[in-house]
């Protein structure tokens, strides 16, 4: 598409790219949203392979609906609102049929991108963090996703899960009051 | 950092006051840090593009359907046309009776073709 290096290439030019079947724009797509959606999709369900399959669910689901992209939101956000709809509809399944087995699948595959160093208390903090999100109600959980992971103010949070901000607000001190209570248990 | 302070972050993270940038920051600084694994990139771009799914199968369907209703609804033109045409080269007008085929025909005629009688 062009002689410049991918990483340097505007988002809208990258989506007209991949529009036009440019594998390597999509590819760069992939390469900037992936950690972000990573830290959605594993948060709300868990690092597993399961939680990665999802993932890809995320990016092909954008791929097919980039056409209907118009802009009017930013790109993470559109990718955002993809991936949370994905996990709480695989939630939903999930809790439907295998309620029982799947708590226990998710508090059990923790295995996070570890550094070398320090191993021991960055695992530790991991699943601290994992295991309290697990603990937490998924309504309660995607917005301490949102904020805590993700680093998204409170009204960013509103726009991006399609709720009112004093729904966020009454959410988000309710997901704190539950998790000093699971923090103190642990 | 210490699994007491971890705890404090996480609760401190969700205050209103408190930077959510920053929070998270130093979650990832703790060692929270979350990511696919290294062929995540290619196995969606694989999924994508080695099946010939490449193309935008909504849009290209979009294309075709208005392809094929521009097509239909010109032939539909086409055969009205001819059919008014060749119903005033015989019938010499193009009247309701003459799109029907009675313009040659008296009540009683259209009776009789009914009845039978």
């Amino acid at each position: 598409m062009t002689a410049r290096p991918y990483d340097e290439i505007s988002e809208d030019e990258l989506i007209k790219a991949s529009l036009d079947g440019d594998r390597k724009a999509f590819g760069e797509i992939i390469r900037r949203y992936q950690k972000m959606i990573a830290r959605t999709v594993k948060g709300m369900l868990g690092d597993s392979a399961y939680a990665e399959d999802i993932g890809q669910e995320v990016f092909i689901k954008l791929y097919y609906s980039l056409s209907e992209f118009r802009g009017e939101a930013k790109l993470s956000t559109y990718i955002q609102r993809i991936a949370i709809n994905l996990t709480l509809n695989e939630l939903k399944r999930k809790k439907r049929f295998f309620s029982m087995f799947a708590q226990k699948e998710n508090n059990e595959m923790y295995e996070l991108e570890i550094a070398d160093y320090d191993y021991e208390e960055r695992k530790e903090a991991s699943e601290i963090v994992n295991k309290a999100l697990m603990a937490l109600d998924p309504k309660f959980r995607i917005i301490v996703i949102m904020r805590m992971l993700e680093g998204y103010s409170t009204k960013e949070t509103a726009e991006i899960l399609d709720l009112p901000l004093g729904t966020v607000l009454s959410r988000l001190s309710r997901a704190q009051e539950q998790l000093k209570n699971i923090l103190k248990k642990k | 950092m210490k699994p007491a302070e971890v705890k404090k972050l996480i609760i401190n993270s969700l205050d209103i006051k408190t930077n959510p940038l920053e929070a998270s920051g130093k979650l990832e600084e703790a060692g929270v840090s979350y990511d696919f694994s290294n062929s995540f990139n290619d196995r969606v771009l694989d999924r994508l593009f080695s099946l010939g799914l490449a193309v935008n199968s909504k849009v290209e369907f979009l294309k075709s359907m208005n392809f094929a209703f521009y097509r239909i609804a010109f032939t539909g033109v086409a055969a009205i046309v001819i059919l008014l045409i060749s119903i005033f080269m015989m019938e010499g007008s193009i009247s309701f009776n003459s799109f029907l085929g009675l313009s040659d025909s008296y009540d009683e005629s259209i009776v009789c073709l009914l009845t039978g009688n």
